[in-house]
């Protein structure tokens, strides 16, 4: 199973970062793959690659703010979430994508 | 109509959006303003020289930030084409008086119309200059001329009754104001509830009035170094990763990030939350009675150079990082190894997702 993931916060300093690491963290301890690009103030960090968007089976966009480059994700599996709920509830939502993604073999 | 109604279901994302851009140019619109008036020595400001020109610099920020939050308002919503529609319309508004509310109306107007504008079809050869000429001039003649010759009085005067307003809150008003900030901005840390209080705040300096950023600069740090000092006091109350997350918070807090507190809150929040919300509203009140100003849309002690009732700030935020950690601690047991704290599952709700696919 592969995730990517995009995280933006309206100030783009603190949840931003935060929310990538705990989706990181909550993927990781379930053996899921995860990448995480952020969109903080300073700009695009680890940028998704055109072949880990193709790869990846769902994916995660915070809904705070615009997401640049929505584009790329056009035809994918997206699930949207609150970048406060993604900083608390990490484990949550990896563990309802993951059921939603076996439910669905 | 089904289109409207999808931009609109997103308002305050795309007014969010806005805000995210315009937050670095009240930063330095502030800071390089107030420190241009803080170097003269005396309350005025600068009239000759260097000083003078640094603040004019910040003014330029101050003043760009209008048509900036408009003009990504309408980005988020139409993208670029909506850009300059949403900028001049908020800067024509802005010079009627209709400030921060002009910016917002402008930015979703100019992104509703452009997007509009967008799906009209044109011949293959007209396509390039859609968005180089018809969108730009079409979308700014009408939204700008909208706020111009239509609804920029209306709101140039609900803006100026709103400062009016706050100007004249007599000390038991803005108390209940000061308290009101301390609560939001404590509440989610950063979230979206702290980030409407922020809005207001960025309203109210853009009006002219920085009594309301005093407050909100002492709000936004009381949970995190009110936790650090917490976890200093008792620290047998916490675990090992919980006092090293005590001083990165403290540092947060310094530099004005509320989001330091988070880590408190998620492990135990029936306790933590409420001991941050208390802190922060008494030290927002201790703020507004000591009548701190502050013209930097930003908070903590970073910004102390360019506050004024430095002393008085300065205690705001001991005395709200006080009550916040001897209230967390005198509702926290002492952490014994090998019992959960099975407060975490029950107090946070179930969270909905929703796949589009």
């Amino acid at each position: 199973m592969k995730i990517v993931a995009v995280t933006a916060c309206p100030s783009g300093v603190a949840h931003t970062y935060m929310s990538a690491e705990a989706l990181e963290r909550a993927a990781k301890a379930k053996g899921i793959t995860i990448k995480v690009e952020t969109q903080g103030s300073i700009g695009i960090e680890n940028r998704l690659t055109a072949e880990e968007i193709m790869e990846a089976d769902m994916v995660i966009l915070t809904k705070d703010i615009g997401i640049k480059e929505e584009e790329r994700f056009n035809g994918k599996k997206i699930v949207r979430v609150g970048v406060s709920d993604a900083v608390k509830k990490a484990d949550q939502i990896i563990e309802k994508i993951e059921a939603h993604l076996n439910s669905k073999k | 109509m089904g289109d409207l109604k999808v931009i609109l279901k997103d308002t305050r994302k795309h007014l969010m959006t806005g805000v995210s851009y315009m937050i670095p140019f009240v930063v330095a619109g502030g800071i390089l303003l107030a420190l241009s008036v803080l170097l003269t020595g005396k309350a005025g400001v600068p009239e000759k020289g260097m000083l003078k020109d640094l603040f004019f610099i910040g003014v330029a920020g101050f003043t760009l930030m209008i048509p900036i939050l408009a003009g990504f308002i309408g980005f988020s919503i139409a993208d670029r084409p909506a850009i300059a529609p949403a900028a001049i319309a908020a800067y024509v508004g802005n010079e009627m008086g209709a400030g921060f509310f002009g910016a917002l109306i402008a930015g979703l107007l100019a992104g509703i119309v452009v997007h509009y504008l967008k799906k009209i079809k044109v011949p293959n050869v007209m396509k390039s200059i859609m968005p180089i000429f018809v969108i730009p001039i079409i979308g700014t003649f009408i939204v700008a001329g909208a706020m111009k010759w239509g609804i920029g009085g209306p709101i140039a005067a609900l803006t100026a009754s709103l400062t009016a307003w706050l100007q004249g809150m007599q000390s038991s008003s803005i108390i209940l104001l000061a308290i009101i900030i301390g609560l939001m901005e404590a509440f989610d840390m950063g979230g979206p509830v702290n980030k409407v209080a922020y809005a207001f705040v960025i309203m109210t300096i853009s009006q002219g009035i920085y009594n309301i950023a005093g407050i909100s600069a002492v709000g936004v740090c009381v949970p995190p170094i009110g936790m650090g000092l917490a976890t200093l006091l008792a620290p047998k109350k916490y675990s090992g990763e919980e006092r090293e997350a005590g001083k990165a918070a403290l540092l947060m807090g310094c530099i004005g990030i509320t989001e330091g507190a988070i880590p408190f809150a998620a492990a135990d929040p029936l306790k933590v939350i409420p001991s941050i919300m208390v802190g922060a509203a008494a030290g927002c009140t201790s703020a507004a009675l000591f009548g701190v100003t502050n013209m930097a849309a930003w908070g903590g002690l970073i910004v102390l150079p360019v506050i004024t009732g430095k002393i008085g700030f300065v205690i705001s935020i001991a005395i709200g990082a006080t009550v916040t950690a001897l209230m967390v601690n005198a509702l926290k047991k002492v952490k014994v190894v090998g019992i959960e704290d099975t407060s975490k599952k029950s107090a946070s709700e179930e969270i909905e997702l929703s796949f589009e696919e």
